[in-house]
């Protein structure tokens, strides 16, 4: 006999089903079951991973949802004389989908009522909406949480006779089945039983189903934590809110037709009804919408007019023969291509957008894969010239390649992305765009803490624990939970902490709920609503469709990603600075390709606060790159990566550059390929190129052969092609040795490599803002401080760098901040110009910006001259923002010898009305301040509580003289310290990091009022010295000073506390 | 008019080593919640030497060597502070549990107004003396402050270790020294004094005042008043007496039960005579025997105590002393009793008016004397009403005192649907189970081997899988010739007796057969 589940949920119902939708379906497949639905709860927010897992096991996959409907009354609870707490719900309807129109309908269905949701959760459909969108669906009558049991404890079988009625005018007889499910439980047989009563008397056919919540018996565990984390209660508590028993797994055919041995039709049923579903979601029906065109025109010359015309443009200005033509042939091809494909609409779609930013004049820079196309170049999406660089093609479009094309769009974050994406909105309405959503998944932090909760842990313990959970990319041997729970302090052998950890593992994973991608954009020639369920995201003005981008991709819905990029919204804000106090127009398009003092720089790894470069290892490696051509700032981009960590390609890489190592190649058919790069692939386009020429493989198979390498790499596929890849190398007549060489290269890199065409558009950003900073320090500045947060470092370290490159920053003043970082033109001492920089109020902790923009406007009418002015005038500021401004200095101006403290104690009063008694008193008598100025640590600890950094000296600064009595070299004295030299030095921690690829070494940076000194801690020191490592905002390390061409560290042997300060400083941890 | 403050450091800590002196001068840490969440809750100062620190998991302070730990005992403090309560009695009439700032009570804080004891104990000086002196001999290492203000007098007592006397006018300079934290300043407050650089109480006494007001308020005139030692507030002195005690020290050691009850009986006529005078009752009483200590070396008493809640008042001595008997007969003192402490927490006494339509329903004294008969004969778990728990366990049940409901009218059958019962054996019987086709065919249990005629199952049910007791069953409902023919032959007709409805189930980690009960 065969049977097909058709009522079953994943942990896509988000906390109400316990398996991923792939281990239903491999489940389903090792019961021998031929097909499957899936019903999650109001969405369809598993079915394309359930489908594509379904796929690959062979098993049909159905498609469906349990609907939550508000006119068919309440779920069924355990009756009042039984204490539970189980709370109202409201009825849910499963339905499944026969055929497109059905799944069409259930899309849209769920789309109206979730777009009318003021909480996440909590909408329901009317039965007037279940009977418009009825068409296409066959309706169950359900398990417990279904109309029909809600009918028989509500008002018996009478009731449920009258529900079925219902339900058959809304559906039509033929797509309503009686359910019948059985746990083990003698109240949902005596459901059953009427449940068969009923069919009979109106002739609707049984059907049996386990209303499947979890793939294994063993997975209960996992619902019933999730049922007290959707609770909000605990195990020991939750009663009868808990499974009964684990029966609600999946069974084979032959334990169904056991189960149901008195009722074989309800089994055959199944199958019956699974011959009449044909839907699946490989017919999903979406199209990418059209883009208009003015009469006489088709898409594709519309498209070949535009591309042509931005050839003319982009080539033509070049007065380079050779290259327009070569251009031009390449654009041809692409066009050809284009049009084969009929792509031409979401080209000019892209295109539509990249012109809207430039009306706005919004900064905008297509990257990615694009980057390759001539097209891309042409149409102005991409700054990078793909034929000038010797791009190659393929990697973005090709012929053999059956999903669509990836166009990342980077645009300044914040509200000028927001104004794009609003636009996309306006553009294709409602319900025709929406943003691609982010599943949230239990990690280690979230995990721990939940399933703590849920067992009863209190919250100290709860954030001792979560405190510790690693959060690095790299994890040891002793990174498990069980070292994380004993340096908790807890008892590993006790039986309630073993269950903690086992649970803790495995909630590893599943979906907590849905959030929104940070950029992703569905889009749809009509109604999205029909292609996937929409739902309000929680941000206002949004809408995120119930998939996210990786399964949109799988069924081909095309994205747009509108990625917001921090150093965008910097280069835009340096572009209105620059001007305006620099006096000089700037073109970023137009910025002198070889600037000396921008590559000097480079090669000094002086680069905090640029794009790309910043990072600890960028800045270890600058030295031995020692840049001096924009390509190889492109090779520094995409060097320091995982793929050529890896794949062991950096250290040749570099030797070679360095002229320690001859360049070789393996074959010499490969020069032309990997001349560039010095005999080393870094890139994928040279990994493609490579298969092309020396096992001939076409463009697509050689994108082929990326994706099969890459990062969901599958052992099959992987060995087909590389059966093909040696049969083409041995063709060309490469020998065997060779050929394993080249395997090696291909294998070790493809699945962390990195595309030239992607880090040729970040180079260009990495280069303006080298530029940037390095002629305009003070405007590039302000300008990163104003789009915090971002980057590598914090604030703090920021103003402290620009500091040491000369910038005077100033602190802020209530007279003079706006709430952006401001710039101030003043004259030096030889009267030439300087700019100096004013911090914002941004950076005060807790103040509103609305309050900040009344103090500029009150300012702007007349100047305050005392603190209960300000009060009087800016009545939104609250006291405790007052507080903070007086006790980060902010208020110091406001009077002659206003100190810190002496603010304060006029805050304090003017912010309290003093009643008419006391009133009468002398303003100035009142506010003569008994209290004493801060010292300078006192100073410290407010600026960094206040405003998370300092404008006066570094706390280092304070205490050079005991530091240097102990033999502690300043940062910037390394470099006279001799290599192999046992040294100490001491600072505050600004990052902490602990690589995937550093086999558990950790790097320390230690920043002090001269600069930044690098850390290396070996895994064993680090296992010593965790706590010390991890908590203290200060310390002091001792050990050898290793200088590697020109790049300064210290390996430590000894890491110590010192005392600085008290100061809240903050480190860029683990990222 | 001058006051005094006793105040125990680590109280929690010197309650328990009270009661073992042997820890006395030790490192000590008291833990305190359910294992595996336990933490350190108090130490004394050669603890937190060792590292120890409050907060701690048990295992962390595992790791202290040297450290002796106990359980916090919530009984041993509240008899530390009860003693401590009778050691300011001793000098004093009024006194006060008092607390910090005068917010509320802490435990090991006590405030005695010692206007006019000079004459009867001499000096403050000698009152600070014997006030130490007296509570250590209950075991208790006090701080005494002694002020003209009871503030000050807690200030001080609470911030210096010893005696502190300051005398009047001098409040500022002495407590001046002390942090703001031992004046329990509220934390709003705390956090703008010390945004404002004031750490001590000597600080914010020479803030100007009017300019305080301006700016905290009167709370903050309060506080400021408070780190002068300058704010007189009126005492809140304890109710004298707040319950009634009797108590008896026994020339001879008693241990037969008779000659106990004798002595009860006194003062339980005593007491309810005082209970009656007031027109009171009492519906707690506590007695308090003290045992002839094994080990004379001990100087702590060893102390057997009864208390006897009862669920109306009551104020007749005659039924106390059979409840109390009932009591100690069920759970007699282990030694000689050489003195008996009585305590009566007072309360109204009860009137009640019959309803002239309500069913008579028993004396309440006299029920509770038979429950009491019941739980000294089947244990004190096991007498009471069930209550129903939100668990899917079968027969998930608690038992709750058993107390007369309110006189109300029966709801009629007709509301609720009749249901068929289940007559549980307790303890369930062990079975022998044949199964065909994983269905039950044959039952053996006691010695019987019974067919099965019909059967209606399996019903599953499994949880607490994440405890020690997690449990698995799997039950039938058999219809079986009766295993007990006796329990159908008063009701059924000669045909129906021979067959019953059982219920059997199969525990599943056991994998062994059990008849559960049987259906009505």
């Amino acid at each position: 006999m065969k049977y097909v589940e058709l009522h079953s949920s994943s942990a896509f119902s988000f906390l109400e089903g316990a398996s991923l939708p792939e281990e239903l379906a491999e489940t389903a497949a090792k019961v021998g079951m031929p097909a499957m639905a899936l019903l999650d709860r109001d969405g369809v927010y598993g079915c394309p991973r359930f489908h594509t897992a379904a796929k690959s096991c062979k098993v049909r996959a159905l498609i469906g949802a349990e609907i939550s409907v508000a006119d068919l009354g309440h779920q069924a609870r355990p009756p009042a004389w039984m204490p539970h707490k189980a709370p109202l719900r409201p009825v849910r309807l499963a339905l499944l989908a026969k055929d497109r129109t059905g799944y069409q309908n259930l899309c849209r269905l769920i789309t109206r009522y979730k777009l009318r949701e003021t909480e996440k959760g909590t909408g329901t459909a009317t039965l007037q909406e279940v009977a418009e969108f009825s068409k296409g669906l066959v309706c169950l009558s359900g398990g417990e949480e279904g109309v029909l049991a809600s009918a028989l404890i509500h008002g018996g079988i009478e009731k449920a006779r009258g529900r079925l009625e219902q339900l058959i005018t809304l559906f039509g007889k033929r797509n309503v089945y009686v359910e019948v499910q059985r746990h083990f439980d003698p109240l949902e047989e005596q459901r059953n039983q009427a449940a068969v009563q009923l069919a009979k008397g109106l002739g609707l056919p049984l059907l049996a189903t386990n209303g499947v919540r979890y793939a294994q018996a063993k997975d209960r565990e996992i619902l019933d934590v999730f049922t007290c984390i959707r609770n909000h209660c605990q195990l020991a508590t939750a009663g009868r809110l808990l499974q009964k028993n684990d029966e609600r797994h999946l069974r084979s055919p032959e334990e169904m037709a056991e189960i149901f041995c008195d009722l074989p039709e309800a089994v055959a049923n199944t199958e019956l009804l699974d011959s009449r579903l044909k839907y699946t979601l490989a017919d999903l029906g979406y199209q990418f919408p059209l883009y208009p065109i003015p009469a006489g025109e088709t898409m594709d010359s519309f498209l070949r007019k535009r591309t042509l015309e931005g050839v003319q443009n982009r080539y033509g200005s070049k007065n380079d023969e050779q290259l327009f033509a070569k251009a031009t042939k390449q654009v041809e091809k692409e066009l050809q291509l284009i049009g084969k494909l009929k792509l031409a609409g979401y080209f000019l779609i892209v295109w539509d957008m990249v012109r809207f930013c430039r009306e706005q004049s919004i900064l905008v820079q297509g990257r990615g894969s694009a980057a390759n196309s001539a097209v891309c170049y042409s149409l102005g999406i991409t700054a990078v010239d793909p034929v000038g660089m010797e791009l190659l093609f393929e990697r973005f479009l090709s012929e053999e390649r059956d999903d669509w094309p990836d166009i990342d769009l980077d645009l300044p974050s914040g509200d000028q992305r927001e104004k794009v994406i609003q636009h996309v909105y306006e553009h294709y309405g409602e319900l025709g765009a929406a943003m691609t959503a982010n599943v949230i998944t239990y990690r280690g932090r979230s995990a721990s803490r939940e399933v703590g909760k849920v067992l009863g842990f209190d919250a100290d313990n709860l954030d001792r624990l979560s405190s510790l959970v690693g959060q690095f990319e790299w994890r040891g041997p002793d990174d498990t939970w069980q070292t994380y729970f004993e340096h908790a302090g807890f008892d590993t052998n006790h039986g309630l902490i073993r269950k903690y950890l086992h649970l803790c593992d495995r909630i590893q994973d599943l979906p907590r709920h849905l959030g929104q991608h940070s950029g992703g954009m569905v889009i749809c020639q009509g109604q999205l609503d029909s292609v996937v369920p929409l739902e309000p995201a929680t941000m206002p003005g949004r809408v995120v469709v119930q998939w996210d981008k990786d399964d949109c991709a799988n069924l081909g819905i095309v994205k747009v990603d509108l990625l917001g990029l921090g150093m965008m919204a910097v280069l835009e804000e340096c572009l209105e600075l620059v001007p305006k106090h620099y006096h000089v127009p700037i073109d970023l398009a137009q910025l002198p390709p070889d600037d000396r003092t921008v590559y000097e720089t480079l090669r000094r790894a002086d680069t905090v606060g640029m794009f790309q470069v910043e990072s600890r290892a960028q800045m270890a490696s600058l030295p031995r790159n020692a840049p001096d051509k924009f390509y190889d700032l492109v090779v520094q981009v995409a060097i320091i990566r995982p793929g050529p960590i890896v794949g062991n390609m950096m250290n040749p890489y570099m030797r070679r550059r360095q002229g320690k190592e001859p360049v070789q190649y393996a074959h010499p058919s490969l020069e032309p390929i990997l001349k560039r790069t010095l005999g080393v692939p870094l890139f994928q386009e040279q990994l493609l190129r490579m298969a092309m020429v020396a096992a001939s493989f076409s463009g697509g198979e050689a994108e082929d052969l990326r994706r099969a390498m890459g990062f969901k790499r599958s052992e099959s596929r992987m060995k087909q092609i590389e059966i093909k890849l040696r049969e083409g190398m041995a063709r060309n007549g490469i020998d065997a040795r060779t050929q394993e060489e080249i395997i090696v290269q291909i294998t070790s890199f493809a699945r962390y490599g990195f595309p030239e065409s992607h880090a040729a558009s970040f180079a260009l950003i990495a280069y303006a803002s080298a530029y940037l900073k390095c002629h305009y320090l003070a405007a590039f500045t302000a300008a990163l401080l104003n789009n915090q947060p971002m980057g590598f470092y914090s604030p703090a370290t920021l103003v402290k760098d620009a500091q040491r490159h000369g910038l005077r920053v100033k602190p802020i003043d209530i007279l003079h901040s706006d709430w952006l970082c401001t710039l101030e033109n003043a004259r030096g001492k030889d009267g030439e110009e300087l700019r100096h920089l004013r911090m914002g109020f941004r950076y005060v902790r807790g103040l509103h910006e609305k309050a900040a923009e009344a103090i500029v406007l009150a300012r702007a009418q007349q100047p305050f001259s005392s603190v209960s002015e300000l009060v009087l005038r800016v009545p939104e500021l609250q006291k405790s923002e007052l507080v903070t401004l007086s006790e980060i200095g902010a208020l110091n101006s406001l009077g002659k010898g206003v100190h810190r403290r002496s603010a304060l104690w006029q805050v304090e009063r003017a912010a309290r009305p003093a009643g008419p008694l006391l009133d009468t008193l002398g303003e100035e008598e009142a506010d003569i301040s008994p209290l004493l100025r801060m010292s300078n640590e006192e100073r410290l600890v407010a600026d960094f509580h206040g405003s998370g950094m300092t404008t006066g000296p570094h706390p280092m600064l304070y205490c050079r003289a005991a530091l240097a009595a102990m033999n502690i070299q300043r940062a910037c004295d390394l470099a006279k310290v001799a290599d192999g030299e046992y040294t100490r030095v001491a600072g505050c921690v600004i990052a902490r990091q602990r690589p995937g690829t550093a086999k558990g070494f950790v790097f320390l940076s230690l920043e002090d009022e001269t600069g930044i000194a690098n850390i290396i801690v070996n895994p064993d020191l680090y296992q010593r010295y965790r706590l010390l490592i991890n908590r203290e905002k200060f310390l002091r390390v001792e050990g050898i000073l290793q200088n590697q061409d020109h790049v300064l560290s210290i390996k430590a042997t000894r890491v110590l506390t010192v005392r600085i300060s008290a100061a809240e400083t903050e480190s860029h941890d683990y990222h | 008019m001058p006051f005094a403050c006793l105040f125990i450091p680590d109280f929690p800590v010197q309650a328990v080593v009270r009661q073992e002196p042997e820890l006395r001068g030790k490192p000590v840490a008291i833990l305190e919640g359910a294992a595996p969440l336990t933490r350190v809750s108090a130490a004394n100062g050669a603890a937190r030497v060792l590292g120890i620190e409050v907060g701690m998991t048990k295992l962390q302070a595992e790791a202290c060597a040297g450290v002796e730990r106990r359980w916090r005992s919530l009984s041993q403090e509240a008899t530390a502070q009860a003693a401590l309560l009778d050691c300011a009695w001793a000098i004093s009439p009024r006194i006060e549990e008092a607390g910090v700032g005068g917010d509320g009570c802490t435990p090991g804080t006590v405030l005695l107004d010692i206007t006019g004891c000079e004459k009867l104990f001499g000096s403050e000086e000698k009152i600070a003396d014997d006030l130490r002196r007296i509570t250590a001999e209950i075991g208790l290492d006090a701080n005494v402050g002694i002020a003209a203000n009871p503030e000050a007098a807690v200030c001080a007592a609470r911030g210096f270790a010893g005696i502190t006397l300051i005398p009047p006018g001098e409040e500022v300079n002495i407590l001046g020294r002390l942090p703001l934290l031992s004046l329990g300043v509220p934390v709003e407050i705390l956090e703008t004094l010390h945004r404002w650089g004031i750490h001590t109480c000597g600080e914010f006494a020479a803030l100007p005042e009017i300019a305080v007001i301006e700016r905290l308020g009167q709370a903050g005139q309060h506080w400021e008043r408070l780190s002068r030692g300058s704010d007189p507030r009126p005492m809140l002195a304890k109710d004298f007496p707040t319950h009634f005690e009797e108590c008896m020290e026994l020339e001879f050691a008693v241990d037969l039960l008779e000659q106990l009850l004798f002595v009860l009986n006194r003062l339980l006529d005593q007491l309810c005579l005082r209970l009656r005078m007031h027109i009171l009752a009492t519906t707690e009483i506590k007695v308090t025997l003290t045992l002839q200590a094994e080990d004379s070396r001990r100087k702590e008493p060893v102390l057997h105590i009864r208390t006897l809640r009862l669920p109306m008042p009551v104020a007749q001595s005659k039924m106390l002393l059979k409840l109390l008997q009932l009591d100690l007969q069920a759970r007699p003192p282990n030694a000689p009793v050489t003195a008996v402490h009585v305590l009566a927490i007072p309360t109204r006494s009860r009137t009640r008016q019959l309803g002239l339509f309500l069913p008579l329903s028993p004396e309440p004294e006299a029920l509770e004397v038979t429950l009491a008969r019941l739980q000294g004969t089947v244990g004190e778990d096991r007498v009471g009403a069930p209550e129903l728990l939100d668990s899917h366990r079968p027969d998930a049940f608690r038992q709750r005192r058993f107390v007369l409901p309110e006189a109300t009218l029966r709801i009629s059958f007709g509301e609720r649907p009749s249901r068929t019962a289940l007559r549980i054996y307790r303890p369930p019987m062990a079975a022998d189970v044949q199964l065909q086709d994983k269905c039950p065919v044959i039952v053996s249990c006691g010695g019987g081997r019974k067919p099965v005629l019909a059967f209606a199952g399996p019903t599953r049910t499994n949880g607490d899988w994440w405890s020690e007791t997690p449990w698995a069953r799997e039950e039938w409902d058999v219809l079986l010739p009766a295993l007990r023919p006796k329990f159908q032959a008063e009701n059924a007709g000669s045909e129906q007796a021979e067959k019953a409805l059982y219920r059997i189930y199969r525990d599943l980690h056991s994998k062994r057969w059990f008849v559960e009960g049987v259906y009505d």
